[in-house]
């Protein structure tokens, strides 16, 4: 039995094919046997001792696995016996479900598995034997993990720590992993890539490697976020942005127009189809009130003129009777009527006197009777020649003035009849005159007034109305929505305030926390470097010449001794043995004193501790800037969503108001229209009227004019007439008046002759009577008397007639005139009166009929449209798109009447999809240029599919734009700087843990170095040296990662601020974070054209062989294909393992534990020479390892193990392992 | 219509960064060169990279000068760019009316659809194939373009992006679905055909299809 501690031996119970084997391995052993009969499963089963990795035996994964192929009953075990310095104890492995261990504390006896009949026994029954026997055995051991504690020595229970086959430190998790990879290299020939697989193998756990592909799918993620956002920024997207919302404003309102036509097209045409019908009716009706108007008008008219003309009959004859009477007074003035009238009534009297001057005469006369009968009868007779020939004058002269008066009475009468007739003609053609311009006038007059009723009239009221109300309406949305818009725009303001405030605030806390935390990183690496200064120089230092030479220095020196003097260089120490336990002689009690000196474990745990320290910092900064961010988008998403909401709310109303001005616009162009077309109306009649006022007016004139013609006509022929008339009867008068003057000469003449004869005869007579004494005188005074009443009553007599006529006329005429004319005035007024009846009851009718008709025509051209607008429908709308895009609008609108006809409705609509058509193009045109600028699976999801409906297109346009109005952007962009954050700071983490490793592989390189330089083969001289050296790796991906990790140790967390050229990024910020990109870029192709799969630790570095065996050397190589023969190679393969193997196992065992032995498990070792294997047994004893090797055959190189072991077949397929006789050459 | 006979690029042992030219200068020469686009919503080889740098006014002026030296102009178009020669004889220019030809059927066809396919548009020939199928008037419109290889309507589509996606006017965007996206470079075709005068003529045609449409 060896003297330390050992795996001494392994027992399989029911191990594959193997019912039972126990074989010894205290020494170096060698397995013989054909190819499948179980050495390497024996092997594997001791190499599961040390692994305890069920997964790390090399087994294939198309074999079966470890549990399965070797436990395959109940009672199948693994004991592995291990002698310590002074018994042994006993670790059996067997399967409960999985694989569990117990040990127990005792060495291995087959009793405790075996029962009477050989059989293996179950694990209740071994448990229960054990107990019996009072043997400890320890409870389920259920993890591998705790096994490995246990064999390796760092289980902290007191009960099973015995149980170690060596103390191992925090690193002998290496051991297990050396053996495991010496075992599974198969390579014959060197390659340094497995030595640095060995190395780093030994130093990794499976999880430290960085996955590249993660790393790629972390670079990939954020390379298309950047990517997706730098598309976002781009200018021209942007204005891709502001033509898609342009546009879909417009869409979305010609969308919205086209509704709104399709709702009112269905309200007119359901109003059109339930309205025919009436509105014909209502068409008829009016067409018959219509005709009883004027049916009642005209024979209002009739009776009024008939009235009329019979007043008019009436004025007339009392015009004429005022006329005539009026002339005859007029003539009987011009007579002296009223002298004659006063001398008629003096006619009486006169004949009175008469009688009485003749009653006197015949008195004074009585006595002289007979001369006086002589001279009367003489004088009489004489008289009576006198009277004769003045009878006889004067009838000549009468005959003479008669026939003048009677040519002057021709020609008066020939006058009168032509004045008569020409004044008859005249009033005649004046009346014809007149009637035509009364006519004319009355004419004239209707249109007057129906001028008044035009103007009176406001055409187009209701629309006009209406247009008002809804103008009136409009203006007050307007305005509400116009102070809404303003407080929405106020609140906008202030949130945005709040938000930057906010953004604010959560920068400045960074930044804040980022110095903090930077500072304090500082301090914490100042310390790690004190440290690391230290820890270089401790080999050289007084510190390593302590650990070198002074057992438990810390003890004694290391209670006393100042730390800095620890680590001096300078101080050349030297051992002097009589003054080993004194400072400087003097002997110090320091039992109660504290060790102030620290091991190399304590600072590598300080430097630990101050790494995990800036880590957590790291953390803390990271969670810190995660939560910032958090925050960031947490507001971004509150504030974003608001002023989305707001900014939107606004936009609407924005976009309302505008949609309001523009309809206001239109409905005040509407009205203006309206009242325009109203006074178009009015002035359309108006002009109408007024040509025909024009017309009449200027026949009013020619007619005037033509009244005046005549009568300066008719009057010049009168004035002719009447001229010619007067100088005629001028003419007349004076031949008369010459006639009878000449005739009244001649009478005068014939008279005096007559007088003086009748005076003489007087004078004869007188002269007589005086001879008898009679008063001549005053007969002659009686006589002159009776003479002049004569001629007094002659003249009466002469106008007796006119005065009886005029005193006729007076009594029936002239005294009736007042009453005459009151009557006339009085039937003129009524007359007058029957005009203005007449007058005002033609305006009434104008109105009314005008009135009737224009309702009339109202509804005739309303039916007109309705037909109009029902055909246009039907044949040019019905069956186009735009209809059965909108039909079920159409369908389902109410009756309803609206501004608009079918037609204009059906023309605006067809025009509006043309332009909707044009407008939805050009906007699907710039969805489709804006998603493809994105990548297909962009994380905006501005995607759209080529079959995508107008709504999915509108969708896309309103996401965008929420997109834009919440400012998703910024989130978009805080995630992608947390996330560059994060990949960086994740590579660099990866890197430095990865690299932190570089340090222990630059140790163990050393350590191998070291070791084989002791390699002595100075006896066989077989091979002259080994060197191995260490440089730097050229793998690409390796160095973009360190890279990366140098430039994230440079600019710490923060350079991700300036990742876009946002508002707070600086142009130092935002070159960093490009440099950032360009490296993660960089790495993402590397990672592409490199197809690795992760970076190990052996990534890290390259290593370099120079051996020499005899005159060969190799130069410094990665690959040594061919040192020797084959033989050689095999040796220095195993030269090598069994150096690693040495250097692992020292570097992960305490100190205080050096008797222990492990065991190299190298399989094929079948071509080395016999000398060969020989320096190789010696080689692995010097360095406490056993071999254990496999042989297919027997050749004599088993001879040089301790124990050899056969393997055979047996019929039932059971192999059997059995030692063979052994002549140990060496041991 | 770019150049599609290229001079074989002439290289001599500076770099395009001797030059102050970007670095990316030989595969903008390498493409377009080919005749080729290069469109700023290209994905596929850095493309909308590559057009990033020649965009930059500093690049851009460099470049074209670089390239002028070798008879090449760089032509700008809406978000796109090309080579064209500075001269060029008579028979070259006439193939390239030739081949420029067969496009106008192509966005004919490509313009007719219910969905039109514009710049940006993604679609899958079985998409094409299917409204084809489904509607006389385009089944005609595509029969009439002339493909060597067209056993069925989807091959003919196949063949037709195919080629379009060699002239790079258009780009696959995904393999597996075979999912195809329209390259800015697709206005030069646009505008191409917009310029074409057209005169009546007095033969009669059989074809139903009518002239042609122009978005």
């Amino acid at each position: 039995m060896e003297n330390c501690r050992i795996l001494n031996r392994i027992v399989e119970i029911n191990i594959t094919n193997v019912k039972y084997a126990d074989i010894e391995l205290c020494g170096n052993t060698c397995f013989v046997g054909t190819n499948n009969y179980g050495k390497t499963s024996l092997q594997r089963a001791i190499l599961f001792f040390y692994s305890a990795n069920s997964r790390g035996l090399g087994i294939a994964q198309s074999q079966k696995t470890f549990e399965e192929h070797y436990f395959r009953f109940e009672n199948s075990y693994l004991v592995y016996e291990i002698t310590t310095e002074d018994s042994a104890f006993c670790v059996m492995v067997y399967r409960h479900n999985k694989l569990v261990f117990r040990f127990f504390d005792a060495p291995y006896n087959p009793d405790f598995f075996l029962n009477a009949n050989d059989e293996a026994m179950k694990i209740k029954e071994v448990i229960g034997g054990f107990e019996k026997r009072g043997i400890y055995i320890s409870n389920q051991i259920d993890t591998f993990e705790r096994y490995r504690n246990i064999i390796y020595g760092t289980e902290t229970d007191k009960q099973l720590s015995k149980f170690h086959l060596l103390k191992g430190n925090e690193k002998y998790q290496n051991i297990p992993k050396s053996i495991t990879n010496v075992f599974l290299s198969s390579k014959s020939s060197i390659d340094s890539r497995f030595i640095k697989d060995f190395i780093a193998n030994s130093l990794t756990t499976e999880n430290s490697s960085i996955k590249l592909e993660q790393v790629e799918r972390q670079l990939r993620q954020f390379n298309e976020k950047y990517q997706d956002i730098e598309t976002f920024l781009k200018k021209e997207s942007g204005q891709l942005v502001e033509l898609i919302d342009k546009k879909y404003d417009q869409v979305h309102m010609l969308k919205g127009t086209q509704m709104d036509l399709a709702d009112k097209l269905g309200s007119s045409l359901r109003f059109a189809e339930t309205q025919n019908e009436s509105i014909r009716e209502a068409a008829k009706q009016k067409e018959e009130e219509l005709e009883q108007l004027i049916e009642a008008h005209d024979t209002f008219k009739t009776n009024l003129e008939e009235k009329q003309k019979d007043i008019r009959e009436e004025i007339g004859y009392y015009d004429r009777t005022i006329r005539d009477a009026n002339k005859k007074l007029k003539e009987y003035k011009e007579k002296n009527i009223e002298q004659a009238v006063e001398k008629n009534a003096e006619r009486e009297k006169l004949q009175v006197d008469l009688n009485i001057a003749r009653r006197e005469y015949d008195s004074l006369t009585s006595n002289v009777s007979s001369i006086e009968q002589k001279y009367s009868s003489l004088i009489e007779q004489l008289r009576n020649d006198k009277s004769a020939y003045i009878n006889k004058i004067n009838s000549k002269t009468g005959e003479v003035f008669n026939h003048y008066n009677e040519l002057q009475l021709l020609q008066k009468n020939e006058y009168n009849k032509k004045d008569t007739e020409l004044k008859a003609k005249r009033e005649e053609t004046i009346e014809e005159i007149t009637a035509e311009t009364t006519a004319k006038q009355i004419e004239f007059n209707e249109l007057k007034s129906e001028e008044k009723v035009i103007r009176n009239t406001r055409f187009y009221e209701a629309e006009i109305k209406g247009l008002e109300t809804e103008l009136a309406e409009l203006r007050a949305v307007n305005y509400k929505n116009k102070s809404e818009r303003a407080i929405k725009t106020n609140m906008v303001a202030t949130l945005t305030r709040e938000w930057e405030a906010m953004e604010l605030k959560l920068k400045t806390s960074l930044s804040n926390q980022i110095n903090k935390i930077n500072g304090e990183i500082i301090k914490i690496k100042t310390e790690i470097k004190e440290i690391e200064d230290k820890l270089n120089v401790q080999h050289d230092a007084f510190y390593g010449y302590l650990e070198k030479h002074v057992k438990d220095w810390h003890t004694t020196i290391g209670k006393v001794v100042n730390e800095k003097l620890l680590f001096r260089t300078d101080l050349t120490p030297e051992f002097k043995e009589e003054a080993s336990k004194t400072l400087y002689g003097i002997q110090l009690e320091l039992g109660q004193v504290e060790v102030v000196s620290k091991s190399i474990e304590e600072y590598q745990h300080e430097k630990n501790e101050r790494l995990a320290q800036i880590k957590d910092l790291e953390e803390s900064l990271n969670q810190f800037q995660v939560a910032n961010n958090e925050e960031k988008m947490l507001a971004a998403d509150r504030f974003g969503k608001q002023l989305g909401e707001l900014k939107e709310d606004v936009k609407v109303l924005a976009y309302s108001l505008e949609l309001a001005d523009k309809r206001e616009q239109k409905l005040i162009e509407e009205l203006e229209e309206w009242k325009q077309r109203a006074g178009t109306e009015i002035e359309t009649s108006l002009s109408g009227n007024r040509a025909k006022l024009n017309l009449i007016e200027e026949e009013l004139s020619v007619l005037n004019k033509k009244k005046n013609t005549v009568l300066t006509d008719f009057n010049v022929q009168l004035e002719r007439l009447r001229v010619y008339n007067e100088e005629r009867i001028a003419e007349l008068k004076e031949r008369q008046e010459t006639e009878i003057s000449e005739l009244e000469v001649e009478k005068k003449n014939q008279v005096k002759e007559f007088e003086d004869k009748e005076e003489q005869l007087s004078k004869e007579k007188e002269t007589n009577f005086k001879a008898k004494g009679v008063d001549s005188k005053q007969i002659k005074q009686i006589d002159n008397r009776i003479k002049e009443i004569q001629e007094a009553l002659k003249e009466i007599e002469q106008y007796q007639q006119v005065v009886n006529d005029y005193l006729k006329d007076k009594r029936e005429t002239f005294d009736k005139l007042p009453d005459l004319i009151q009557k006339k005035e009085e039937f003129v007024k009524t007359s007058n009166d029957m005009a203005g009846q007449m007058e005002e009851a033609t305006r009434k009718f104008n109105l009314k009929r005008m009135e009737l008709n224009k309702q009339k025509r109202a509804f005739d051209e309303e039916l007109i449209e309705f037909n109009n607008g029902i055909n246009f429908y039907t044949t040019n709308f019905r069956d186009t798109p735009v209809f059965t895009k909108h039909a079920d609008i159409i369908d389902r609108a109410e009756p309803k009447r609206t501004n608009h006809n079918i037609m204009e409705l059906c023309t605006q609509m067809l025009k509006n999809e043309s332009h909707f058509n044009e407008e939805y193009t050009a906007f699907q045109r710039y969805v489709n240029e804006y998603a493809g600028k994105f990548r297909f699976d962009n994380h905006f999801n501005f995607i759209i599919r080529n079959d995508a409906t107008q709504g999915e297109y509108e969708r896309f346009a309103q996401n965008l734009r929420s997109f834009i109005n919440e400012n998703k952007i910024e989130m978009s962009l805080a995630e992608t700087a947390t996330q560059i954050g994060l990949v960086t700071d994740s590579i660099a983490t990866k890197v430095k843990e990865l690299s932190g490793q570089k340090d222990k592989i630059q140790h163990i390189i050393t350590l191998i170095a070291e070791d084989f330089k002791k390699a002595e083969f100075e006896e066989s001289k077989l091979i002259e040296f080994i060197k191995i050296k260490i440089e730097e790796s050229d793998n690409k991906v390796y160095r973009l990662l360190k890279k990366i990790e140098e430039f994230r140790e440079e600019h710490g967390l923060v350079y991700s601020e300036g990742l876009f050229n946002t508002d707070f990024a600086t142009g130092s910020k935002r070159e960093i974070s490009t440099r950032a990109v360009r490296l993660l870029e960089q790495l993402r192709s590397a990672i592409k054209e490199q197809d690795q799969e992760e970076i190990r630790l052996q990534d890290l570095f390259e290593l370099k062989f120079n051996i020499k065996e005899g005159m060969n050397e190799t130069g410094w190589t990665h690959k040594i294909d061919s040192i020797g023969s084959t033989g050689t190679d095999i040796l220095v393969k195993a030269i090598i393992y069994i150096t690693l193997l040495h250097v692992f196992i020292k570097e992960s065992s305490h100190r205080s534990s050096s008797d222990f032995k492990v065991h190299c498990i190298i399989d094929e070792v079948g071509q080395i020479s016999a000398h060969y294997l020989r320096e190789l047994l010696k080689f692995a004893k010097n360095r406490n390892i056993m071999m254990i090797n496999g042989l297919p055959n027997k050749s004599g190189l088993e001879s040089h193990y301790r124990y050899t072991y056969q393997f055979r077949k047996e019929d039932s397929g059971n192999v059997r392992i059995f030692p063979s006789i052994v002549t140990e050459v060496e041991a | 219509m770019p150049t599609r006979n290229p001079k074989p690029e002439t290289r001599n042992s500076m770099t395009a960064e001797d030059y102050g030219l970007p670095k990316q200068t030989h595969d903008i020469f390498a493409i377009m060169a080919r005749g080729h686009f290069i469109s700023s919503n290209g994905a596929r080889d850095n493309m909308g990279r590559l057009y990033d740098i020649i965009n930059n006014p500093e690049n851009f002026d460099r470049l074209q000068a670089y390239f002028n030296v070798i008879r090449y102009n760089i032509e700008r178009g809406n978000n796109y760019f090309y080579f064209s020669k500075t001269s060029e004889a008579n028979s070259i220019i006439e193939k390239k009316l030739e081949t420029f030809e067969r496009y106008i059927d192509i966005i004919d066809l490509f313009a007719s659809m219910d969905n039109k396919i514009t710049i940006g548009s993604r679609f899958r020939p079985s998409e094409i194939s299917e409204e084809c199928n489904a509607n006389v008037r385009l089944k005609q419109k595509l029969q009439k373009i002339p493909m060597y290889r067209s056993e069925t309507l989807l091959n003919k589509v196949r063949d037709i992006c195919d080629l379009m996606a060699r002239d790079s006017f258009l780009e696959l965007e995904d393999e597996q679905t075979e999912s195809y996206k329209v390259m800015d470079a697709y206005a030069y075709l646009l505008d191409l055909i917009n310029s074409i005068a057209i005169y009546e003529e007095s033969g009669e045609e059989n074809n139903s299809g009518g002239g042609i449409i122009y978005n």
